[in-house]
């Protein structure tokens, strides 16, 4: 255990210091294409007409592809996990956010690639867009997605995802106060400093070897096969040197479309996406709309609580229905409540598609649940601190999805705050501790939701 | 069109307006200078022309003509760090890597032309570069601290941003 | 960018102003911040680059004594100008970070798209006056009819009556019962200059909006903003309302006409620039 606790030199620092790292970009393949991108310049249409033949006899153009050439044009992020597809590698018949990939091509140098993008004909009938959530469910509104308004399949067949702990009835019926709150926090850019790279290489033997920035590899390595309709051992990945993902990179946004590419060109091609396109197509952290509605006691109790949470996917699936189940589990925060009511939906809207970043799913709850905590405490008139002191998660409490908490530090955390912001604890909150409620911490409703094997 | 680059004279072919970033990276193989916006907002293609650090991706390849261009390959080696380049190492400046060339090439710049090392200078002297995993506190540490040269480079610094508590 | 655009590189002014020509299908290069990007990333050639550099246009001329007009050169680096009086001054150590300051010159600042141009509005408040090359040779208007039609335009150098803290000047003449008293000119210098801005949060944040202003010896008020419109405006309305800055505030909000970008609405523009002339007005020590 030299490594515990002991001061290491990062294995990388040299390499970074001397700029000697090799990322994506830095790696050279003799006679490597440029690729760029033919994008959609609307949120929403129809595409009426695609042509590329001019573009393919363009100086400089070696491949041009478009959803017809792609073997399995739909394979969704949670394909794998037996949940159905609804995303196109390339845009077919209609997109769906501006920016939307229609076509690629690869040329001998990136002024030839996009010269060749220009010449593509491609014409649009527009259609009325939507941005936000909650419209989604005016009546009014044309739905951008086949499914409908909310991903379809939770559970197999369920449009949301839900949870019901305890009684929800009864907390409403005892409450004291009914205290409620909506929570919108914003998309938000994970703006790695290397923006969206790959560089693939096809080899002699028949495979192909991808430089991918990709953080999660053997994700990526999946996707690439399945779309392409060859088995995995045809493709080498190579990945580990992230220029930057903070959840950005998890999504199969390059490697695919180089590696065909790549095959149709036999040469390697290497896609590097402008800061630009990082900004305006690249996938970012989801907006939220949450509404939270507690029954609370006079005295800080918190016993139970409604949620309706509304993710805004975007214009695809890809990961939200993990983000919302992950944002489900978390939805009491730091905090236990026994008696819960959630429910959680994916919303289509024309907007990029959505997916990680730091904390998939539960910042946004996190930032909700906060809020709203104080909220609470301003209501009542009661001390921030104590309010979530009491409140906060115990050993042998459960989470909403019924898991005991076995080692919950939210009790030091506010200790821990509460010093370090200058804050003074009546006497009885200074001495709470993280372990089973007993006594005046253990109020007869919190009883039945405690966790009957004994976890220490 | 000549330019020395660390060092060492270098023939440059490519047309004169193409950003030195792109003579850089496409036409020299000097790979240390990053491609992070091509748009002068994040300082990750920051070279010294003549002393002086500039952004790579702003500079015509005809504007540096004549000139002595040095990438962060030029400051030094693994084997042979520059006194920048041990603190960043030792202070676990850089996390991904990508804004580090940049980083160090400013920094030096800094310190050659005699920074006092206070951190509100070093903050506006870093002004012009992003990143986006450190938080900064780091690497201003290590500007801070590179002047004075030696490091045990067998561990890592203690860090005086982080409270350990008991 | 294409392998056939060719570059000049002028000796002198004279050789910038033949080698611009009636500026047909010319670029200039100043110091490259937006247009060497803007030529790698959106392509299109033109046919003919005159790059500055070597044309002998970066200088600043302080007034030496018995003058009063100081004249930058359009090649003069924004970094030259950071320690000039405000509003000079300010606004230029505003732009970008010390890499871009060092790069990006007056003249490419004046003539920047809609989005930049921080140096306008301080030179408009400086009254300045433009000198320019194109197809009519050479002339010197007023900078507010220089931006109004600056497309295919060279821009040489601005001038304007130098504040008092740059020094020159002091012209003295005899009335006829025999007192020694300042040159009409005298009265025209700038006494006090102001600058105030919507905050920067860092270096990478464009300014949103800002406000310059100058009052002279004797006594007269220039406003004027960038950030309002597409290029920097003098705001007449409100230096007439000068002595009164909460009427000022207002008649600036009535006069511009500002649009939506991604830095910030219009609406918000309009909310925030009285705020801006009331700051500016009092540190010029205007009104009560
Ligand atoms: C990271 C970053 C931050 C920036 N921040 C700011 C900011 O805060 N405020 C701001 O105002 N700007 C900002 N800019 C924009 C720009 O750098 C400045 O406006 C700068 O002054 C432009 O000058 P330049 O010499 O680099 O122009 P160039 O790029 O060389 O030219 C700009 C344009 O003006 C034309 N031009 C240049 N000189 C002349 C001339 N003498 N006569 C006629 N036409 C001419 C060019 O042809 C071109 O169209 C920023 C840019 C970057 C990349
Ligand atoms: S690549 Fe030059 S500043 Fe970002
Ligand atoms: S270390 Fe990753 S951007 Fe700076």
């Amino acid at each position: 255990m030299k490594a515990v606790g002991a001061r290491l030199p990062r294995y990388d620092g040299v390499g970074h210091a001397t700029g000697r790292t090799a990322f994506v970009d830095d790696i050279r393949a003799h006679g490597t294409l440029w690729a760029k991108a033919l994008r959609s310049p609307h949120d929403y249409a129809t595409i009426t007409r695609l042509d590329t033949t001019a573009a393919e006899n363009m100086p400089g153009v070696r491949a041009v592809i478009t959803h017809a050439d792609v073997p399995l044009l739909e394979y969704g992020h949670l394909s794998a996990l037996g949940i159905p597809a609804d995303e196109p590698l390339l845009a077919k018949d209609e997109v769906r956010y501006k920016g939307q990939p229609i076509a690629l091509v690869a040329a001998e140098t990136t002024e030839q690639a996009a010269d060749a993008v220009a010449a593509i004909e491609v014409d649009f009938a527009p259609k009325t867009p939507l941005f936000d959530v909650r419209k989604a469910f005016d009546a009014d509104v044309s739905q951008p997605h086949h499914w409908g308004t909310v991903y379809p399949h939770f559970e197999e067949s369920m449009d949301r995802r839900q949870i019901r702990k305890g009684s929800i009835e009864k907390a409403f019926d005892d409450a004291d106060k009914i205290i409620s709150g909506v929570y919108r926090p914003a998309a938000i850019e994970q703006m790695p400093i290397e923006t969206q790279v790959c560089l693939s290489v096809p080899e002699p033997d028949g495979r192909f070897t991808i430089y991918s920035c990709t953080q999660a590899l053997y994700f990526s390595m999946g996707v690439v096969a399945a779309h392409m309709q060859i088995p995995l051992n045809r493709l080498k990945f190579v990945g580990g040197t992230v220029g930057g993902g903070f959840g950005g990179k998890v999504d199969t946004a390059t490697e695919t479309v180089c590696t065909l590419l790549a095959q149709r060109s036999g040469r390697p091609v290497k896609w590097r996406w402008t800061r630009e396109e990082e900004f305006l197509c690249s996938s970012t952290r989801a907006p939220w709309h949450m509404e939270i509605i507690d029954a609370v006691t006079d005295d800080g109790w918190i016993l139970g609580r409604k949620m309706l949470t509304l993710h805004d996917a975007g214009a695809y699936a890809r990961f939200s229905p993990y983000g919302v189940t992950k944002h489900s589990f978390h939805h009491t925060g730091a905090y236990t409540i026994p008696n819960l009511h959630f429910d959680g939906y994916v919303v289509f809207t024309n907007r990029v598609p959505t997916t990680a970043m730091r904390g998939y799913g539960v910042t946004s709850v996190s930032f909700a649940v906060e809020s709203h905590m104080s909220r609470v405490a301003e209501e009542l008139g009661i001390d921030p601190f104590e309010l979530r002191l009491k409140n906060a998660n115990r050993i042998g409490d459960t989470s909403p999805n019924g898991i005991a908490y076995t080692d919950p530090s939210t009790v030091d955390v506010l200790h821990a705050i509460s010093e370090a912001t200058g804050n003074e604890l009546a006497p009885g909150y200074a001495a709470a501790s993280r372990q089973r409620r007993a006594g005046e911490w253990l109020p007869d409703h919190l009883l039945a939701q405690i966790s009957d094997t004994e976890v220490h | 069109m000549k330019i020395t680059l660390n060092g060492a004279d270098a023939q440059v072919d490519s047309p004169p307006l193409t950003p030195l970033l792109h003579v850089l990276r496409e036409e020299l193989g000097v790979l240390s200078a990053k491609a992070g916006c091509e748009n002068g907002g994040c300082g990750a293609c920051t070279v010294l022309i003549d002393g002086s650090p500039r952004r790579a991706c702003l500079t015509a390849a005809i504007a540096a003509d004549g000139s002595e261009v040095t990438t962060v390959e030029g400051l030094g080696t693994p084997e042979a760090l520059s006194p920048v380049q041990k603190a960043f190492v030792h202070f676990c400046a850089a996390q991904c890597g990508f804004c580090t060339p940049g980083m160090v090439i400013a920094a030096t710049a800094y310190l050659d032309k005699g920074g006092s090392g206070s951190r509100e200078e070093i903050t506006e002297a870093l002004a012009g570069h992003v990143c986006r995993c450190t938080g900064y506190l780091k690497i201003v540490d290590a500007v801070a601290a590179a002047r004075e040269g030696d490091f045990d480079m067998s561990v890592a610094a203690e860090s005086p941003h982080t409270q350990v508590r008991a | 960018m294409a392998a056939t655009t060719a570059v000049l590189f002028p000796c002198s002014p004279g050789e910038a102003i033949e080698a611009f020509g009636d500026g047909d299908g010319v670029r200039i290069l100043a110091g490259g911040t937006l247009l060497v990007p803007e030529l790698h990333l959106r392509g299109g050639a033109p046919e003919q680059v005159v790059a500055l550099s070597g044309a002998g246009l970066d200088f600043v001329k302080e007034p030496c004594d018995g003058e009063i007009m100081a004249r930058v050169g359009a090649m003069t680096p924004v970094d030259r100008l950071c320690t000039q009086p405000a509003p000079i001054g300010p606004a230029a150590r505003g732009i970008g970070d010390g890499e871009i300051r060092a790069a990006a010159t007056l003249g490419g600042n004046l003539c920047a798209p809609a989005g930049f141009g921080d140096l306008q509005a301080p030179l408009l408040a400086l009254d300045a006056s433009a000198r320019s090359a194109g197809s009519d040779r050479e002339r010197t208007e007023s900078l507010e009819d220089f931006l109004a039609a600056r497309d295919g335009r060279l821009l040489l150098e601005v001038s304007y009556v130098a504040p008092l803290e740059m020094g020159g000047g002091m012209h003295l003449r005899t009335t006829t019962d025999g007192r020694r008293v300042f040159d009409d000119s005298h009265y025209s210098r700038p006494a006090a200059g102001a600058f105030a801005s919507l905050g920067r949060p860092h270096a990478h944040h464009f300014t949103v909006m800002s406000v310059s202003g100058v009052r002279t010896v004797g006594g007269e008020v220039r406003l004027a903003a960038v950030g309002v419109g597409p290029v920097g405006v003098r705001l007449r309305a409100a230096e007439a309302l000068a002595h009164d800055p909460e009427a000022a505030g207002a008649a600036a909000a009535e006069e511009v006409n500002p649009s939506d970008d991604p830095l910030a609405s219009g609406w918000y523009r309009r909310r925030t620039l009285p705020s801006l002339v009331r700051r500016v007005l009092s540190e010029l020590e205007v009104g009560s």
